[in-house]
């Protein structure tokens, strides 16, 4: 399989008044052709910083990125100018925001920024380029596109706006797309409809698909593969169905059963402990000890390594888990 | 078990003004025609798209949004019908959680002046005692009277979100609005909150209405429910009785749309097509018939009435109820076939 996106050892810190912040501690990425990959995390994790990094799109000052290896497509992303990532951005690469609001320019019609793009990548004059916008939005699901596309975004509903970013993002068949919590402001059966056009999307166009969110669900329902990161460190890597069956990292096994289901008979909620570290003041060891209900003094001590356990997985514990059902049997 | 809200045909319309002054160009139907109970010491939650007017309702429970229509009865009292200074006393027994942690408590004041300003419009002024029950409220939010003088910025979401719970007991309320408490915060805290929540309501003996988009957490928590769509009840009643056999295709819509963990099944997104309509001058029949998978050609234009089905489990869809026994278009009861144009837009 083609590899899309290979990343190794991203480091990413910001330099503050109160010290050193270090968001990204060294991630390895890959992303093969027509994948999806979920990078799953809580707030302050370090996994928008990821995706920005991927997409050079991190200012330096305020932050300091080192990274081995950042390779998209066979190009090495350190090398080009920004000139050059602008070519990429866009068209070859191209990033869902969470907040359709905010990243929709207000002041103008949908329909014209989606135009900019085909204008902006493919040279097309400004008809040309509003036949294409009409018939990415149709394709996207949008009722009579021809009109929308002369709507302003406060005039169209969350998920509206939200398809608004999908058609802009796959305007121009881009390699990868950068979804970054894509459907975390919307609605659950609104949720639902665009995650299905986003799955079919990505299926009809080949694209490869990165999609970056809190939301275990939404990763069961639509990633290939998944990377779990807690405070800027990958801590367990699986192919989708293997970590959901039999996650072997403590605080995997805490997300998932932190996820209410309705086939859930039980009357309280299961909870993990204590609250993410702060990016300033992370704990000795193992980042996730504090909260981890099998930790020992080794945990303590150590930073434990990102080790191979079966096929395509890796967990960074020192004592991993294998739960079936929910039950643990270490 | 006795009622401590009763709401009797509540409707809260707001009107839509026009560029001319007073020409009113329409009327938003927040909520309307809604009659629900909610007993003591219950968790009663509210479910339903965003702008479907559950948090306008909880709005109107506490006394924030005066009813157009209808009676608000706190404790058998009419909530309008009070004078100010009654109202006020009243109000105190009432208090709300809102969404969103970092909006709700003033940067500018320290978790002492958050937490104790309730206390203070209630005319408390001796220092000492405040600030002891400040400490014993921050104690029974996971919170330590450490966190006595820090500002909201130095905590997380789900500390700021404790902080706003400590200061809607500080009164010692017997009704709590808890509107989507949760969902501006992370999975992992997310438990912590509902859990913290429901130990209070064990400990001081409350009531709750429970304002939530996520089906799963109102299944956990509630014990009764009402499912509101464009300002209407659709289903209401035993939170038990609704999930094991939701009748309203909405009910239904909303159940499936929940994204599963379990792998034990096929990894299927169901989809309820469509988007909420917008609750200006909706249409006269049954709301939620543009959307509806099982719509009839009647559904458009004769309003579903409430049936009680079995004890406390009320719904109001035509499929279950059937069509009342009045004049009724050609053809009522056939499949609607939607025009041409809702078809292509469906594809």
């Amino acid at each position: 399989m083609e590899q899309v996106l290979k990343l190794r050892n991203l480091k990413v810190v910001f330099p503050t008044d109160y010290g050193l912040i270090r968001a990204v501690e060294g991630i390895d990425l890959d992303i093969y052709d027509r994948e999806c990959v979920a990078l799953v995390g809580e707030s302050g994790s370090g996994k928008s910083v990821t995706s920005q990094a991927v997409m050079r799109l991190l200012g330096s000052p305020p932050s300091l990125v080192r990274v081995d290896v950042l390779e998209f497509d066979g190009r090495d992303l350190t090398r080009c100018t920004e000139k050059e990532m602008q070519e990429i951005r866009g068209k070859e690469m191209a990033m869902i925001f969470q907040d359709a609001m905010t990243s929709l320019n207000p002041v103008m019609t949908v329909g014209r920024q989606i135009d900019e793009v085909y204008i902006r990548h493919e040279g097309d004059s400004k008809q040309a380029a509003r036949e294409k916008t009409v018939k990415a939005l149709e394709l996207i699901g949008i009722p009579e596109p021809g009109e929308r596309a002369n709507a302003f975004p406060h005039q169209l509903s969350g998920g509206m706006r939200q398809r608004v970013l999908l058609a802009m993002a796959f305007a121009c068949m881009p390699k990868l797309i950068i979804a970054d919590e894509p459907t975390t402001a919307l609605d659950v059966t609104i949720q639902a409809q665009v995650l299905k056009t986003l799955r079919g999307m990505q299926k009809g166009c080949g694209t490869s698909l990165l999609l970056v969110t809190h939301d275990l669900s939404v990763v069961a329902s639509i990633a290939d593969r998944v990377y779990v990161m807690y405070a800027g460190k990958i801590v367990e890597k699986a192919p989708v169905e293997d970590l959901f069956i039999k996650p072997h990292h403590p605080y995997t096994v805490g997300l998932m059963a932190a996820v209410p289901t309705l086939t859930d008979e039980k009357k309280k909620f299961t909870q993990i402990p204590g609250t993410v570290p702060s990016p300033v003041n992370k704990p000795s060891g193992c980042y996730f000890h504090p909260r981890c209900e099998y930790a020992t003094e080794r945990c303590r001590r150590e930073m434990p390594s990102l080790v191979p356990v079966g096929q395509g997985r890796e967990v960074r514990c020192f004592h991993p888990l294998s739960v079936e059902g929910g039950k643990s049997s270490e | 078990m006795s009622d401590i809200i009763t709401l009797q045909n509540v409707s809260v319309h707001f009107p839509v003004w026009g560029f001319l002054p007073f020409l009113k160009k329409g009327e938003i139907q927040a909520v309307s025609d809604v009659s629900l109970r909610i007993g003591r010491g219950e968790i009663f939650g509210i479910v339903g798209e965003s702008g479907c007017g559950k948090t306008t309702l909880a709005n109107t429970m506490v006394g924030f949004v005066k009813p157009t229509a209808g009676k608000v009865l706190f404790e058998g009292v009419d909530l309008s019908s009070l004078p100010r200074q009654e109202f006020k006393k009243v109000r105190r027994r009432m208090q709300m959680i809102f969404q969103d942690p970092f909006s709700s408590l003033n940067p500018r004041f320290n978790v002492y002046q958050i937490v104790s300003e309730p206390m203070l419009i209630r005319g408390e002024d001796d220092e000492e005692s405040m600030k002891a029950r400040v400490v014993e409220l921050l104690e029974m939010v996971g919170l330590s009277s450490g966190d006595l003088y820090r500002y909201p910025s130095d905590f997380s979401g789900g500390q700021r979100q404790r902080i706003g719970i400590a200061r809607a007991i500080s009164l010692n309320p017997s009704f709590l609005v808890c509107d989507e408490p949760v969902s501006a915060l992370d999975v992992s805290i997310h438990a912590q909150i509902l859990n913290l929540l429901l130990e209070l309501q064990e400990k001081l003996n409350l009531t709750y209405v429970f304002i939530s988009h996520n089906l799963a957490d109102v299944k956990k928590l509630c014990d009764r429910l009402a499912v509101m769509y464009l300002g209407k009840v659709m289903e209401a009643g035993n939170s038990d009785k609704i999930f094991a056999k939701p009748l309203h295709p909405y009910t239904q819509a909303l159940m499936a749309a929940v994204l599963n963990i379990d792998f034990s099944g096929k990894r299927e997104i169901a989809v309820l097509p469509g988007d909420t309509p917008s609750p200006i001058d909706p249409p006269p029949g049954c709301r939620f018939w543009q959307r509806c998978p099982k719509a009839m050609r009647g559904c458009k234009d004769v309003p579903p009435e409430y049936v009680e089905v079995e004890e406390d489990h009320v719904v109001a869809c035509h499929l279950v109820n059937g069509f009342p026994k009045t004049e009724l278009p050609d053809g009522y009861d056939q499949p609607l076939v939607r025009s041409e144009k809702t078809v292509k837009v469906r594809r």
